[in-house]
C-alpha cells in the first residue's frame, strides 16, 4: 500500500468573492474576501486595510452574500459551497478575541435535479424575510428566515423558465420577488415571480419584459424608492420597474462583456461596472419629478473611468475606495478621482494583492545553484498574463556595494549628528579598523579621533548619554558622539588581551579566556560592576536586553568552549542563572537572546553550522523546549535586526538565513545571497531600513525583501502563458503564450502590446510549410474563407524565449493563423548534442469536432537567434511531450507516438499506441510511460527495446476526467480528475492472473477542493536541512486553478497510522466553521460517486495543530501512542508533536 | 454630465478612512497576512437548514387534495374513512405521471 501526506505550501490566491459591510462589529466597516476555500477578514481604518482573521472551510465558496436581518445590528454571512453546503455566519468579539459562530446550515443539494450551467446562485431578500438558490434547472428554492424556529425549512418552487441567466430580488415589494433573466427558443425575457412563503409558491407575475438584448446576462436591483431593475447586455443596458423602461446603448460597453458590479449609493442612484477587460464604467441613474414627489428614472449615462485588474467581484469600501477580486490576475484596492491623470484615468492603483491564479504550467529549476528549487509559474490569462518566480527564502535587493576583502566585524553608527540616522560604518580587519562616512549616496573614508585604528574592533555601537563605545583586544574605549574624543577606557586588569565582548547601550561583558568582567556605561565613564571566573573558556556571549523597549539587560548569556554547553548568569553579580549542556563536540559560536512575538528565545549557533534554540524564561533564566536546527555547514553568526517593527535575526553563514516568528513558532528563511561572514542593520539617510552585508570580497547595502514565506516576484506578459519548459544549456526559458488579435480593417492586429509583440526579435511561423493545406478535413483552412469577421478575436500563438536572469523575452515565434501552440519540453535527442526546444501544435478548425492536424516543431536557440532544425506534420493536436530514452514521445489525439531522431536531423515514427479517447498527459520514468486520457483515468505503457513496440501493463478503469499524471516511484501514479479529486493508483506485478496485473488498484483518494492543473518532481526547501524526525520521501509539487501550491510526499505505513490518529483527534478538536464534516470534505467526491478519504493525510489540518492553544495540544495528544525506539509503543507527549508537526512544515 | 460630476460626493461612512494610506509602507505591511481562526469551542448551531423531502409533484398533489378534501367536507360535512380517499388519490398519481 502507498500513504502519502499532502499539503498546501501557498494558499489559493484567486478571488472569487468580495463583500464590504459590518461583520465583525457594528462599527466595523469590513471588506471580507473568499478565496476558494478561505475567507480573508479585513478592516477598513485610515491606513487602508488592516487583516484581522482568515477562516478556512471545509467547502469550496460559490456563493458569499452579506446581509442584515431586521432585527440584527451587524451583518451576517451566508455562504453556499460548491458540494451544496449553506451556512449562516455571524461574528462575536469580546476585544481581541473573536469567534465566528455559525448560526444556521445545512446541505440544500436535491437528490434528483440538473445543476444548472450558469452555476449555483443564491440571493437574499432585501428585507431578510427568505433566502433564494437557484441550484438545479426549473427549480427555485426557498429558505424562509424564520427566527424563532430550529429549523430552517428549505423548499423547492417549480419554475416555467428552464435557462435562468440571472436572478435577484426586488426591493420594495411587498411580498418576497424575484426578478430573473431567462432564456428560451425565441430570446433571453426578463420576468418577476411574486413568492408566497406561506404556500411555498410562485403566486403571481408584478411584471415582465420580452425579448431583451439576446445577451442580456446581469441584474442589478434598485433599492427604494426607485426600485426596480437594470438589466446588462453585451450592448445596452435597461431599466425597468414595471412601468418605466429605459433603455442605452453606450458604445463604450460594446468591446467587451460586464460581468461584475458594485453599488455605489446606499440609494441606488450609481453603480460600478467591471467588464473582462479590465474597464471600470460607472452607471448612473438620472432621475425627473413624476409630479407626485416620487422620482422616476429619466436616462442611463455609462462612463469609463479607466482601467483595473480583469475583475470577478468589486466592491465600494469608503471614501471613493473600492476593492477589485480578480481571478485571473492580482486583485487591487483602487481609488476613484474627480479629476482624470495624464492618461485620462480617474482610477489610482492603491495597492495590489499578489494572485497566481490560474496556474496552467511551472517547472521547478535551480537557477542560483543553491541546492534549493524554486518554482516559475504559467500565471493569469490574458492582460494579466504572467510568469511568477516563487522561492521559498528572502532577497535582497542591492543599492550600492564596495570591494573591501577580509572584513571581521561592522557596525552602524550615528557620529556628531543630530538626527537619529546612521552616517557611519565602522568595519574590523584584522590588526586594523576602518570608518566609513555615508554623506548621502556617497561614501568615503574617515577617522573617529578617539578610536583605536590599529586595533581590531569586536565591537562598536552608538550607546546611552551620546557616546560610542568601541571594544579592541585591548581596551574598552568610550568615546563622545559628538566631539568624537575619548572620554574613558577601561582595560583588563590581567596582560590577557579581550577575547569576546558582548555589549548594550548601558552595558557591556568582555572575557579574557575564562574571566568575565560585567561593565556600566555611564557618563564619560565605564564602571566595572562584576567579575568571574569560569571553569572553561568563553567562546561567545550575549547581553541582549529582552522585552519592549527595555534598555538594559538582566541576563548574560555566555557559549564555552571545551565543555559545549550554553550558561545563564545574572547581572550585575554574574551568578549562575542556569546551564544546559548542549552535547555533541562543536563549538558554540555565536549566542543571542531576543524576543519574538512577546516571547523569549536563546539562539545558539554551532560551529558547523547548525543551531539550538531554546524558550527563556526572563525572571528565572531557564531554558526548555531544546531545539536544533542546521542553517549552514560553516560556523554561523546571530545577529538582529528589525524590520517592519518586528525583530528578525539575521544568521551569517555560507547559507544566510533570517530567523522569525510566525504564529508563535519560529521560521528559518533563507536569504537568496551565496554567503554572508557578517551584517548589520543600516537606517541611513540614503539607505533607509537597510542592511549592511559582507562577503568574503566586499559590503552590500541593500533591502530586505518583506519577510514571507515564499517570495514570489512577477514578470507581467500581459498575454496568457499556457506551457513553459527550461533550457539550462541555452540559460532561457521556452513559454507557449496566447494574445488576442483583432480583426479590422487593416487585418489582424494585437488588442494590446503584450510580450510577444513587444519584443525585438520575432519570427514567423510560413503558412505554408510543409502542411499540404487544403486536404482532406482541413478543407477552407486557408484563403478568403478563413478571414475572420471583423471586430473578432483571434488566438494567435507565439513560442517565447525568454532570458533565465532577466526574465527579458528574447525572442518570440509566431505559430502560423489557426495553428495552437500545446505543448513544449526543452530536451537532448539521440546522439545529436544540441539541446532543442519542442512544440507540439494543433491546427483547430472550428467545424472539426477535434483537430485532424498539427505539427511538431523542433528549434535551437543559440547565439541569440532561434534556428527552426526540423518539423514534421502530424495528424492530429499534440497534447503532451515528453523525451523518452532519446526519442521523442508525443501524444496526438487518441495515440501516443515514439519519435526517432535520425542522422539527418528529422523525427521519424518508430511506434505508435492507441487505446484511448484524447491521450493528454504524458510522464516517463526508465521504459514505462504513464498516459492520462481525458475520461479514461490512467493507463501504464511499457517500451519494449527488443520488439520497438508499447506494451500495455495496467490501466485504472475507473472513469476519472483527468487534469494531470504524475509517476511517483515504479508502482504507484498519482493523478488528479476535474471533480477537484485527486488519487494514487498502484500496479500489482505480483498479481497471480494477468488480468488482475492489467488492473491498477486505486489506493488513495482525496478531494483537494482545487483543480490541479500540473505536477512536477520537486521541492521548494533546502533537502536535509536540520535533523527531522519525519519520514517523508520525495516531493511532487501541484499547481492549481485557485493559485495554490501544494505538495504530495510518500510516508511510511506507520507514520500514516500515527498522523491519521493524530487527524482524526484533530478534527474532533477543531470545530468546523459551518459545521461541515472534515471527512465529508476530504471524500472524494464527484458527479456520479463519494468515497471516503483514504490513503492520504490532509497536512492542512496537521499543520493548524501548531495554532492550537497549549491545552488544546495537550487534548490532542492525549491517548496518542507513538512507536519510539525499539518498536515499542509509548505516550505521545505535546512536545513529540510539536517537534513533529514542526518538522513537517519544514518540508515547504 | 461630466465624469467629475459622476464621482462627486462619493460615499463616506467614515472620512478618516484611507486618509492616512502611504502606499510605500502600505505596500509592505499589507502582505501581512491575517492570522488563521482555529475555532475549538462549540457553540452549537441555533438553527439546522433542512430540505423538504417530499418532490415538488407530490406537494402539488397533496396541496390540491387538500383543497379538494376541504371541498368535499362542505359539500358531505361528514368525516369520511381514509381508505376512501387513498383510494381516489392513487388514479390520480398515474394520471398525472404518464402526461
Amino acid at each position: 500500500m502507498a500513504f502519502h501526506y499532502v499539503v498546501t505550501a501557498h494558499k489559493p490566491t484567486a478571488v472569487t468573492s468580495c463583500v464590504t459591510g459590518n461583520f465583525t462589529s457594528p462599527n466595523d466597516l469590513n471588506l471580507i474576501v473568499a478565496k476558494n476555500t478561505r475567507l480573508e477578514i479585513y478592516l477598513v481604518t485610515p491606513e487602508g486595510l488592516r487583516p484581522v482573521k482568515e477562516v478556512g472551510l471545509y467547502g469550496k465558496v460559490s456563493v458569499m452574500k452579506l446581509f442584515r436581518p431586521q432585527y440584527e445590528k451587524k451583518d451576517l454571512l451566508f455562504i453556499v459551497t460548491m458540494r451544496y453546503n449553506a451556512m449562516i455566519l455571524e461574528c462575536v468579539s469580546d476585544g481581541e478575541n473573536l469567534e465566528i459562530i455559525t448560526k444556521a446550515h445545512g446541505n440544500v443539494s436535491d437528490r434528483i435535479g440538473k445543476p444548472s450551467d450558469t452555476g449555483i446562485i443564491a440571493v437574499i431578500d432585501p428585507k431578510a424575510r427568505v433566502i433564494g438558490l437557484r441550484l438545479y434547472d426549473g427549480l427555485f428554492k426557498i429558505i424562509p428566515l424564520d427566527k424563532d424556529n430550529s429549523e430552517l425549512k428549505a423548499s423547492s418552487i417549480r419554475m416555467d423558465e428552464l435557462q435562468v441567466m440571472d436572478v435577484e430580488f426586488l426591493h420594495g415589494c411587498s411580498n418576497p420577488t424575484i426578478v430573473l433573466i431567462h432564456q428560451d427558443l425565441n430570446g433571453r425575457h426578463v420576468k418577476t415571480h411574486e413568492i408566497s412563503l406561506r404556500d411555498k409558491e410562485f403566486v403571481k407575475i408584478p411584471w415582465r419584459q420580452d425579448n431583451v438584448e439576446t445577451e442580456a446576462s446581469m441584474i442589478i436591483p434598485v433599492p427604494s424608492p426607485l426600485c426596480g431593475a437594470i438589466v446588462i447586455g453585451q450592448e445596452s443596458i435597461l431599466y425597468h420597474d414595471g412601468i418605466t423602461s429605459v433603455a442605452v446603448a453606450p458604445p463604450v460597453i460594446k468591446q467587451s462583456t460586464i460581468v461584475c458590479y458594485a453599488r455605489v449609493d446606499p440609494g441606488g442612484l450609481r453603480y460600478l461596472l467591471g467588464d473582462m477587460a479590465g474597464h471600470l464604467f460607472m452607471l448612473f441613474l438620472e432621475t425627473e419629478s413624476r409630479g407626485d414627489g416620487a422620482d422616476v428614472v429619466k436616462d442611463l449615462k455609462v462612463e469609463l473611468l479607466g482601467e483595473i485588474s480583469t475583475p470577478e467581484c468589486i466592491t465600494y469600501l469608503d471614501n471613493g475606495v473600492l476593492y477589485i477580486g480578480s481571478r485571473l490576475g492580482d486583485s487591487q484596492l483602487v481609488k476613484l478621482n474627480t479629476k482624470a491623470d495624464e492618461n485620462g484615468s480617474y482610477v489610482t492603483i492603491m495597492e495590489s494583492f499578489t494572485n497566481l491564479a490560474p496556474i496552467m504550467d511551472m517547472c521547478v529549476v535551480d537557477l542560483e545553484r543553491q541546492g534549493q528549487g524554486q518554482l516559475v509559474t504559467c500565471s493569469g490569462a490574458f492582460k494579466e498574463g504572467s510568469l511568477r518566480i516563487i522561492r521559498n527564502g528572502i532577497g535582497i535587493q542591492e543599492h550600492a556595494s564596495i570591494d573591501l576583502p577580509g572584513i571581521k566585524g561592522m557596525w552602524a553608527l550615528t557620529v556628531a549628528s543630530v538626527g537619529k540616522q546612521d552616517n557611519t560604518l565602522v568595519l574590523a580587519f584584522v590588526g586594523q579598523t576602518r570608518v566609513l562616512s555615508l554623506n548621502g549616496e556617497e561614501v568615503e573614508e574617515t577617522e573617529i579621533a578617539g578610536f583605536a585604528s590599529d586595533q581590531q574592533t569586536f565591537y562598536c555601537g552608538n550607546v546611552t548619554h551620546e557616546q560610542i563605545i568601541q571594544v579592541t583586544p585591548i581596551s574598552a574605549r568610550l568615546v563622545s558622539a559628538q566631539s568624537k574624543t575619548l572620554v574613558s577606557e577601561w582595560k583588563p586588569h590581567t596582560e590577557k588581551n579581550i577575547s569576546v565582548v558582548a555589549c548594550n547601550s548601558e552595558q557591556i561583558v568582555v572575557s579574557t579566556g575564562s574571566d568575565l568582567y560585567y561593565i556600566e556605561i555611564h557618563p564619560n565613564e565605564l564602571i566595572m560592576k562584576g567579575h568571574v571566573t569560569l571553569d572553561v573558556e568563553i567562546a561567545c556571549l550575549d547581553i541582549s536586553p529582552l522585552g519592549e523597549n527595555a534598555t538594559s539587560a538582566q541576563l548574560v548569556a555566555v557559549g564555552l568552549w571545551t565543555d559545549i554547553s550554553a550558561y545563564i548568569l545574572r547581572l550585575p553579580d554574574l551568578s549562575e542563572a542556569y546551564k544546559e549542556n548542549l552535547g555533541g563536540e562543536i563549538i558554540p559560536r555565536s549566542v543571542l537572546m531576543t524576543c519574538f512575538e512577546g516571547h523569549n528565545y536563546l539562539l545558539c549557533a554551532l560551529g558547523d553550522g547548525s543551531m539550538f534554540y531554546f524558550s527563556l524564561h526572563k525572571d528565572s533564566g531557564m531554558l526548555t523546549d531544546k531545539k536544533k536546527v542546521t542553517l549552514g555547514t560553516q560556523p554561523t553568526v546571530l545577529r538582529t535586526f528589525r524590520s517592519l517593527s518586528t525583530t528578525n535575526v539575521f544568521a551569517c553563514s555560507d547559507r544566510p538565513t533570517v530567523i522569525y516568528s510566525s504564529n508563535h513558532k519560529l521560521v528559518f528563511s533563507n536569504v537568496n545571497m551565496k554567503e554572508v561572514n557578517h551584517m548589520c542593520s543600516l537606517n541611513a539617510e540614503a539607505y533607509p531600513d537597510s542592511l549592511a552585508l559582507a562577503t568574503d570580497n566586499c559590503v552590500t547595502i541593500g533591502t530586505i525583501d518583506e519577510i514571507q514565506k515564499l517570495h514570489i516576484r512577477t514578470v507581467p506578459l500581459q498575454e496568457s502563458p499556457r506551457r513553459i519548459a527550461y533550457q539550462e544549456q541555452s540559460q532561457t526559458f521556452g513559454v507557449l503564450s496566447v494574445r488576442m488579435d483583432i480583426q479590422d480593417s487593416t487585418g489582424l492586429n494585437p488588442s494590446r502590446p503584450s510580450a510577444s509583440t513587444m519584443t525585438q526579435s520575432v519570427t514567423v511561423s510560413s503558412s505554408v510549410g510543409s502542411l499540404s493545406l487544403g486536404k482532406s478535413g482541413v478543407s477552407g483552412m486557408s484563403g478568403a474563407n478563413t478571414t475572420p469577421e471583423y471586430g473578432q478575436e483571434i488566438e494567435v500563438h507565439n513560442l517565447l524565449i525568454i532570458d533565465q536572469h532577466t526574465f527579458e523575452v528574447l525572442h518570440a515565434h509566431q505559430l502560423m493563423q489557426q495553428e495552437y501552440a500545446m505543448s513544449l519540453i526543452s530536451c537532448q535527442l539521440g546522439d545529436d548534442p544540441n539541446t532543442y526546444y519542442v512544440v507540439g501544435t494543433a491546427i483547430v478548425n472550428p467545424e472539426e469536432a477535434e483537430p485532424k492536424q498539427g505539427r511538431l516543431l523542433i528549434f535551437q536557440w543559440a547565439d541569440s537567434k532561434l534556428t527552426p532544425i526540423s518539423e514534421k506534420e502530424i495528424k492530429g493536436s499534440c497534447y503532451s511531450l515528453a523525451e523518452f530514452n532519446g526519442k521523442l514521445l508525443a501524444s496526438i489525439n487518441s495515440t501516443v507516438r515514439l519519435f526517432e531522431w535520425t542522422a539527418e536531423k528529422e523525427l521519424r515514427l518508430e511506434c505508435s499506441h492507441f487505446n484511448n479517447i484524447i491521450a493528454l498527459y504524458l510522464k516517463t520514468k526508465g521504459d514505462f510511460v504513464l498516459v492520462g486520457d481525458l475520461m479514461r483515468s490512467m493507463t501504464l505503457l511499457q517500451y519494449k527495446t527488443m520488439e520497438g513496440s508499447f506494451e500495455e501493463i495496467a490501466r485504472d478503469y475507473n472513469p476519472n476526467w483527468m487534469t494531470a499524471v504524475e509517476i511517483l516511484d515504479d508502482d504507484v501514479f498519482l493523478g488528479s480528475e476535474n471533480s477537484f479529486n485527486m488519487f494514487v493508483c498502484q500496479k500489482d506485478s505480483a498479481a497471480t492472473t494477468d488480468e488482475e496485473r492489467l488492473q491498477m488498484q486505486e489506493v488513495g483518494q482525496f478531494h483537494v477542493g482545487d483543480m490541479v492543473n500540473v505536477f512536477r518532481h520537486g521541492s521548494l526547501v533546502m533537502q536535509n536541512l536540520g535533523e527531522t524526525s519525519t519520514p517523508t520521501s520525495g516531493c511532487v509539487l501541484f499547481g492549481t486553478v485557485g493559485g495554490a501550491i501544494g505538495l504530495v510526499t510518500q510516508i511510511p505505513s506507520e507514520f500514516y497510522d500515527f498522523l491519521l490518529e493524530l487527524q482524526n483527534k484533530l478534527s474532533t478538536v477543531i470545530k468546523s466553521v459551518g459545521k461541515i464534516e472534515h471527512s465529508y470534505w476530504r471524500s472524494f467526491h464527484t458527479d456520479i460517486k463519494t468515497e471516503p478519504c483514504e490513503g492520504f493525510i490532509d497536512g492542512d489540518l496537521i499543520e493548524s495543530f501548531l495554532d492550537l492553544s497549549s491545552e488544546k495540544m495537550k487534548e490532542v495528544a492525549e491517548g496518542l501512542q507513538l512507536v519510539g525506539e525499539g518498536g515499542m509503543k509509548q505516550e505521545c507527549t505535546v512536545d513529540d508533536l510539536i517537534k513533529m508537526v514542526e518538522d513537517l512544515t519544514r518540508i515547504h | 454630465m461630466s465624469v467629475a460630476e459622476f464621482l462627486k460626493g462619493l460615499p463616506s461612512y467614515n472620512e478618516d478612512n484611507f486618509s492616512k494610506f502611504h502606499a510605500d509602507s502600505n505596500s509592505r505591511t499589507a502582505l501581512k497576512k491575517p492570522s488563521v481562526y482555529i475555532p475549538t469551542k462549540d457553540f452549537p448551531s441555533e438553527q439546522v437548514i433542512v430540505t423538504e423531502k417530499t418532490s415538488i409533484l407530490l406537494r402539488y398533489l397533496h396541496q390540491h387534495w387538500e383543497k379538494k378534501g376541504m371541498q368535499k367536507k362542505r359539500d358531505h360535512s361528514s368525516v369520511d374513512t381514509d381508505e376512501l380517499n387513498q383510494s381516489r388519490k392513487r388514479p390520480r398519481v398515474d394520471y398525472s405521471t404518464i402526461p
